[in-house]
């Protein structure tokens, strides 16, 4: 029934994507949801614990949040929005159902600017962003992280109760690289809303797709949900491995069945989930009245957002940056605002560009930590790359200036250290911003009337000056003649 | 020094204040009382004897060094099983929650005792207030003070036999569909369900979250008064406890809170059949306001009368199978067998051995009817018929103060009696649950003793927040008709 002639695909992928809105306490006590390093079970309460008799008191503070996070993909926010409880059965679920939103959310009809594989730009659908509560943590202790077998199972309920922030795309994405672009870009944003944290090593930042193919041939594969994946990497693996299963399945003229399945990062593969899903189903909160938001309320939430990322790339390319290095700046907040405070200190924005791009980035990447963490400040990183400007020092000797800036020195001793005032002064580039600094003086020199060698003195004089003496007269002279020869 | 068991709260608090006696005397006499009574009645789960004396001896301390005391300075109450306390076993009258005690305590609880009132024990109920006769208890029936072969009431049954029998002045109880009001009527005391909102539901186990209310049993509405002072408060852990609401509960003698008033029956109501001694309270009650000032109307709620107990059921029932969804035996009470394989056959086990048979016909019901597939026509049409209900008393309320009905349509019935036919129950709610529906205050109170000797409440329902005046029609008419006795609490014939 099927025919020879070469069938054509085309992915249709939805996603959706929870992140964990960045606030002091969860959701709906005041457990502190920052629980990085402590022991299980430590941020708990009778409220995320669910226990008998307990209620839900939801968190001003996660409302601001899903707000501000809502604005940053141009959604509108609604007026009045209802929580619902979801029901299903799991021990890491304390209350036997989770509260979340469902057809009234906080924030909808959004959209973000990506490229189609084509380069050309296209905008993707946000459905909607709801909040929700996090569940616990299930350990198991079988290898496999199989329940039946293991002799025990532990639950960790710290991460119960935390809040996320549930964004739905609508099915606008047709690769792999477009749904790694709309997640990245996403991020990108809600990072420097300062939403959420969206760390994607502590789970910050999960991702579901809902892949389906549309055939050349005009028939409609299944939607297939796929699970589990906590990586950009997974994700498009994910992707990429499902488009190509069930384009082999359309091929064969079989047809996709509708299911979830969950990513396998380690095999590279989805599989269909053995047991039947939970049978989950909706009822009101009826210990949440609905939530109302008034206008004020988003108006300030809207003027709390700093710059977007893609107007910082805009401003960046405004200073001399190609748009690739500027993409590298404007990925971390912490990153831009250390290039943006060398900057403003005076540096030359494309030296510091660079500057920021390898070496400031280098140590954040090997340390792990913020470049606001860093012990050279933006200052002090602006003052070293005015002396590189005027040629008082060489970019090699910077570097070790920098290193030594960083090991907490300061900046004279950094200087030092790093021999840039014992001698092994860039002699040559201080005599050519010598020359350079004083026109009229070389003019004399050049038209030979400095018969006395007073103004070639009086310029070395100047060389010993801005190398705080560090630099010999002979060394000095050979290096000026040279320069003016 | 005995008789104490027999004051009021405010008398207690009182004395306790002028040293007449000592919380400790209090407490000790209220606890003889219950221990001469409990093996007949079996009103309370746990007696709390250690730390309810300590707790009146601290009352006693700061006594002696001239503290400022609490209005319920030393008086000894009881609270239904369903309220957390801290460190002291809660059990919602169920098996499943094993011997949990709680990490942390009710609101009201908090209040109570900041106020100066020492817990002296944990009152039956049916099992997680699912029930009209105390009879669903996993710890068997409570007995009615006024004849012991039959039943006090329910849920909050334990607690209305506590006050009746005097154990303590006044206990708490809550109330989704009549639990208050019912055993109230059933043992001749009064009882308030206060207006949804105006107590806090903090740390009340759950059965319809949406119903439920905690309000005061006690002997007198001065007592009623009293308690509804402390215990109304703004609790910002609960979501649906509203802010701002302040009402002076005081009740004045002479009050003439009926003068002018217009006491409205309803319409629907004339048709259903009552027992007489009911029938001839509610001729003679309308009498007596008649005859204090105030005017009789009428009003008509056609859908309170026609679909109420219908959606009242299907509303209660889908919060109640999510709201009993935790009991698990994952985090505390009742554990799985360890034989149990897999994790559904360890839920399956625990649930199956905890609940009794009325909470798994509630939990059944309410999954049943918030099924995807099902949820439009049964749980999302009750929510609206309930929105209807609200307004059809809203209405009424424009040309009525307050509405006089029964509270039930007959006596307390024999232990047993009821149990084989479910039905008989449901309809018996009809008076009290449409209360609940709209979120109203409900007032039981006492209007005599019937020729069998049993005593007959009526009820005095208002709108939402005029619970300050139902509470002062409540003693106006406490005044002209007389409070309640106390029981010598004998065995009855069964």
């Amino acid at each position: 029934m099927h025919h020879k002639e070469k069938l054509e695909f085309t992915p249709v992928i939805g996603i959706e994507i929870h992140i964990q809105l960045k606030t002091r306490s969860k959701i709906f006590c005041s457990c502190a949801a920052d629980y990085t390093n402590d022991e299980p079970n430590t941020h708990i309460c009778p409220v995320c614990m669910g226990l008998p008799g307990s209620l839900p008191a939801l968190n001003g503070e996660v409302i601001r949040q899903a707000m501000r996070a809502g604005l940053t993909l141009h959604c509108r926010i609604l007026p009045t929005t209802f929580f619902f409880r979801k029901s299903y059965y799991y021990p890491d679920l304390p209350k036997g159902f989770q509260i979340t939103q469902s057809d009234l959310p906080i924030a909808a009809d959004g959209w973000l600017e990506i490229h189609d594989d084509a380069g050309r730009p296209k905008r993707v659908r946000v459905n909607r962003l709801h909040l929700e509560e996090d569940v616990g943590k299930l350990r198991h202790v079988t290898a496999d992280g199989r329940i039946e077998g293991a002799s025990s199972s532990f639950v960790d309920y710290n991460r119960s109760g935390l809040p996320l922030a549930e964004i739905v795309s609508e099915p606008d994405i047709s690769s792999a690289r477009e749904a790694v672009e709309y997640v990245t870009t996403l991020r990108r944003r809600v990072l420097h809303a300062g939403a959420s944290d969206v760390d994607l090593e502590k789970g910050m930042m999960r991702f579901d797709a809902n892949v389906s193919l549309k055939c050349s041939d005009g028939r409609w594969g299944n939607r297939v949900e796929v699970k589990n994946m906590n990586s950009f990497r997974a994700l498009e693996r994910a992707i990429e491995y499902e488009v190509k299963r069930q384009g082999s399945i359309l091929a064969e003229g079989g047809e996709v069945m509708r299911e979830t399945r969950h990513w396998n990062d380690a095999r590279g593969v989805t599989t269909g989930l053995r047991v039947k899903e939970f049978y989950r189903k909706f009822i009101v909160e009826p210990d949440l009245p609905p939530l109302v938001i008034t206008k004020e309320q988003v108006d300030e939430a809207l003027a709390s957002l700093p710059e977007m990322p893609e107007e910082k790339l805009v401003r960046y390319v405004g200073f001399g940056l190609s748009e690739g290095d500027a993409a590298v700046l404007i990925e971390e907040p912490a990153v831009a605002r250390y290039f943006e405070a060398c900057v403003t200190a005076g540096a030359n924005p494309l030296r510091a560009g660079n500057w920021v791009r390898t070496e400031v980035l280098r140590v954040v990447n090997d340390a792990k930590v913020s470049a606001d963490m860093i012990a050279v400040s933006p200052e002090a990183l602006a003052s070293l790359l005015a002396k590189v400007e005027d040629g008082g020092l060489s970019t090699t000797l910077a570097k070790s200036v920098f290193d030594a800036l960083l090991d907490g020195l300061s900046f004279e001793d950094a200087l030092k250290r790093s021999g840039a005032s014992d001698g092994a002064v860039d002699v040559h580039a201080l005599a050519a911003s010598v020359v350079a600094a004083n026109p009229d003086v070389v003019a004399e020199i050049r038209s030979g009337k400095d018969t006395k060698g007073k103004k070639v003195k009086f310029l070395v004089g100047l060389m010993m000056r801005e190398s705080k003496g560090s630099v010999k007269v002979d060394e000095a002279t050979a290096a000026l003649e040279k320069v003016l020869a | 020094m005995s008789g104490l068991h027999e004051l009021s709260t405010s008398e207690i608090a009182a004395g306790v204040k002028g040293k007449k006696f000592s919380a400790l005397e209090v407490f000790d006499d209220c606890l003889n009382r219950t221990l001469a009574c409990d093996g007949s009645l079996d009103a309370l789960i746990t007696t709390v004897v250690e730390d309810g004396r300590r707790a009146a001896e601290a009352i006693d301390g700061r006594v002696a060094r001239g503290e400022p005391l609490g209005p319920l300075a030393g008086v000894p109450t009881v609270l239904k099983d369903n309220m957390c306390t801290y460190k002291v076993r809660t059990t919602a009258g169920s098996r499943i929650l094993g011997g949990w005690e709680p990490p942390y305590s009710a609101t009201v609880w908090t209040l109570l005792s900041e106020a100066g009132a020492t817990l002296l024990g944990k009152s039956n109920m049916d099992e997680f207030a699912m029930g009209n006769t105390t009879g669903t208890s996993a710890f068997g029936p409570t007995r009615n003070p006024w004849d012991t072969s039959r039943v006090p009431g329910g849920s909050s049954g334990g607690s209305a036999a506590a006050v009746a029998a005097a154990y303590v002045p006044f206990a708490l109880g809550s109330d989704t569909g009549g639990s208050i009001r019912q055993p109230a009527s059933y043992c001749g005391i009064y009882g308030l369900k206060p207006t949804y909102g105006l107590v806090s539901r903090y740390g009340l186990i759950a059965y319809g979250s949406s119903l439920d209310q905690i309000g005061p049993f006690a002997r007198s509405m001065a007592d009623i008064a009293l308690v509804m002072s402390v215990i109304a408060r703004h609790d910002p852990r609960d979501s649906t406890s509203v802010p701002g609401k302040s009402f002076d509960f005081t009740v004045r003698k002479g009050s003439d809170a009926l003068r002018g008033k217009r006491v409205a029956l309803v319409r629907e109501f004339q048709d259903f059949t009552l027992d007489k001694p009911i029938a001839d309270a509610m001729k003679r009650v309308a009498k007596i306001c008649e005859d204090a000032g105030a005017e009789i109307t009428e009003v008509s709620l056609p859908t309170v009368g026609r679909y109420a107990v219908a959606c009242y059921y299907a509303i209660a029932a889908s919060e109640a199978h999510t709201n009993l969804a935790r009991y698990d035996g994952v985090r505390y009470g009742a554990e799985a067998d360890e034989h149990a394989g897999t994790l559904r056959e360890a839920f399956e086990d625990v649930r199956s051995k905890g609940f009794g048979v009325e909470v798994k016909s509630r939990i059944i019901a309410g999954t049943c009817l918030t099924e995807p597939v099902r949820s439009e026509e049964y749980y999302v049409a009750a929510t609206r018929v309930r929105t209807l209900i609200a307004e059809e008393f809203h209405r009424a309320f424009e040309s009525a103060d307050c509405i006089l009905q029964p509270v039930t349509p007959s006596m307390p019935e024999r232990i047993g009696e009821v149990d084989d036919d479910a039905t008989k129950g449901y309809e018996a709610d009809l008076y009290t649950l449409p209360v609940n529906m709209a979120g109203l205050p409900g007032l039981t109170f006492f209007t005599g003793y019937a020729e069998s000797g049993l005593p007959v409440g009526l009820q005095l329902v208002g709108h939402r927040w005029s619970d300050a005046t139902l509470v002062d029609m409540g003693a106006a008419l406490e005044e002209i008709i007389g409070s309640p006795r106390v029981p010598a609490v004998v065995k009855g014939a069964a």
